[in-house]
């Protein structure tokens, strides 16, 4: 009897134990099932990236152009990409501002362009070639987020069209202690000479921004968001030229935030709209058009889509009262001028020229 | 002499015999001599060791097959600064020749051109230059390497929060 209870006993052990290993061995199995499902799907994801990267890249790459001309000293490259089927393109302002002799490489041929606008304030310029050109879909920049991929497309120094890919690292106001007139897409994008005034595509193939300057060692990149590139061109839709919008407010931080804004209207210049509606330095500025503003800062995107002319509805808080007044915008003195806002150390050959022909019976928005 | 006699002097040669000099004397003898020569030559002032270089040179030279040398090297340098000049001052010329014109052309009128009453994307666009380049400031020179437009600070700016 001992025996075989022993015996018994033995079996059972032994049969717990192939058991045991059996199940190990299941388990580890499906460990490693799972960890080359997870390496193939992460295989196949950046396969289905690299697809959906070379397709954007194969439609855009026919409406990306390469742009020479010649400043006053020396050749310059640069790259620019057509927006209707006319020939209008877009470029970085370095690129098509203050250079001449355009000529324009497209489908393996040479064309003359010549500019049709160039604004500093945005940093971008306008050119136009006279043939049927294919053109870039315009998209929207305000969906962007930070990590949304983006595409460039350019031609960096004598190479020929070349795509980049990254994405969004941030929206930025400012750079170096310099604010933009309105904010600028930084873009975690390496970027080479040559490629300034490239598109900067969504991954639906639609223009999102153009890239205007490069971030250190050319890792990164600043693309102004197409929207800004749009004001200008339908600016000069309506009226043949850029007119920037001017109301005449200076705004600084208040010491407390009221409905939620810290922007106090610290001086209303004298013969200035702004001074004609009613507006009262001290008040605090809540909205302009349909910005909403509560840092002094919003003031850049919100009056950079100002246009001269239009009729812009302020709102601000007086004590405790809302008021919104209904303010007609003058031309912005840097345009008056004739020399738009230069970056420091610019020489001031910003010759864009909007030419002051703006009077009082400026037609308003329809 | 007085204070030796002949047997001390002959105890000395005796004791002189047996003395030898150091080990290696011999070897750098001819080394120690150079250096101790190479010393007293620089005991004298070095513009007198230069001038007496120069002399021993010029002494060795035949001094009249070189004299073209100098009228040789005065013909050279002075080709390499009418050319430098020439060069440097080519741009400036240019500058002041086409700085003149205005750069701007005058504003175009509206009226003709433009019908805010249809449709925005028929309408047709002024397609004159803003600017003729040719009106201008040109001063580079022809031929010169193009340069690849990328800059490293975009050149939007706004100096103040006014609007």
């Amino acid at each position: 009897m001992p025996g075989k209870a022993a015996f018994a006993l033995i079996f059972c052990l032994s049969a717990s134990l192939l058991f045991a290993q059996e199940q190990a061995a299941k388990k580890g199995s499906d460990r490693v099932k799972d960890t080359f499902e997870r390496v193939m799907a992460q295989a196949e994801s950046a396969t289905a990236v690299s697809h959906q990267v070379k397709d954007v890249f194969e439609r855009a790459a026919k409406a990306v152009v390469k742009i020479h001309g010649v400043d006053e000293h020396s050749p310059i490259c640069g790259t620019g990409f057509f927006i209707d089927p006319t020939g209008t393109l877009y470029t970085a302002y370095t690129v098509g501002g203050e250079a001449g002799n355009f000529t324009i490489e497209f489908g393996g041929k040479k064309y003359p362009a010549h500019q049709l606008l160039a604004d500093i304030r945005s940093g971008t310029a306008m050119l136009k070639i006279d043939a049927p050109t294919p053109a870039l879909p315009i998209g929207k920049s305000e969906g962007l987020e930070v990590a949304t991929p983006v595409i460039a497309v350019g031609y960096p120094l004598d190479l020929p069209e070349t795509p980049n890919f990254g994405m969004i690292a941030g929206f930025d106001r400012k750079y170096l202690g310099r604010y933009f007139s309105t904010t600028h897409l930084r873009v975690n994008l390496p970027t080479q000479r040559g490629e300034a005034g490239a598109p900067l595509l969504n991954m639906k193939g639609e223009v999102v921004g153009i890239v205007v300057s490069s971030l250190e060692n050319n890792s990164a990149c600043y693309a102004v968001p197409i929207e800004a590139a749009e004001k200008i061109r339908g600016d000069f839709m309506r009226f043949g030229e850029a007119r920037h919008g001017w109301i005449g407010i200076n705004v600084s931080m208040a010491r407390q935030p009221v409905e939620g804004s810290v922007a106090e209207m610290k001086q209303i210049m004298e013969d200035t709209p702004a001074a004609r509606s009613g507006i009262k330095s001290g008040d605090i500025l809540l909205q302009v058009g349909r910005k909403r503003v509560t840092q002094p800062e919003d003031v850049l995107d919100a009056s950079f889509f100002i246009t001269a002319g239009d009729i812009v509805p302020i709102t601000v808080m007086r004590g405790n009262q809302k008021l919104t007044f209904s303010v007609q915008a003058t031309l912005h003195p840097a345009s008056r001028s004739g020399v738009l806002l230069a970056s420091p150390g610019t020489p001031a050959i910003n010759q864009q020229a909007i030419p002051l022909s703006l009077g009082s019976d400026v037609p308003p928005t329809p | 002499m007085d204070e030796f006699d002949d047997n001390e002097i002959a105890r000395l040669l005796r004791l002189k015999r047996y003395e030898q000099p150091p080990p290696g004397y011999f070897e750098n003898f001819l080394h120690e001599f150079h250096r101790r020569q190479r010393d007293e030559m620089l005991r004298q002032p070095l513009w007198r060791i230069c001038l007496e270089r120069a002399h021993g040179f010029m002494l060795r030279l035949d001094v009249r097959s070189l004299a073209s040398y100098p009228a040789a090297v005065a013909a050279v340098l002075v080709c390499a600064a009418v050319v430098s000049l020439k060069i440097y001052q080519q741009p400036e010329t240019a500058r002041v020749a086409l700085q003149s014109p205005p750069a701007l052309s005058a504003p175009a009128s509206a009226e003709g051109e433009w019908s805010l009453t249809s449709p925005v994307a028929t309408q047709i666009f002024r397609t004159q230059p803003v600017r003729r380049f040719n009106e201008s400031a040109q001063t580079h020179r022809a031929g010169a390497p193009p340069r690849y437009v990328l800059d490293s600070v975009p050149v939007s700016y706004e100096p103040t929060f006014r609007f």
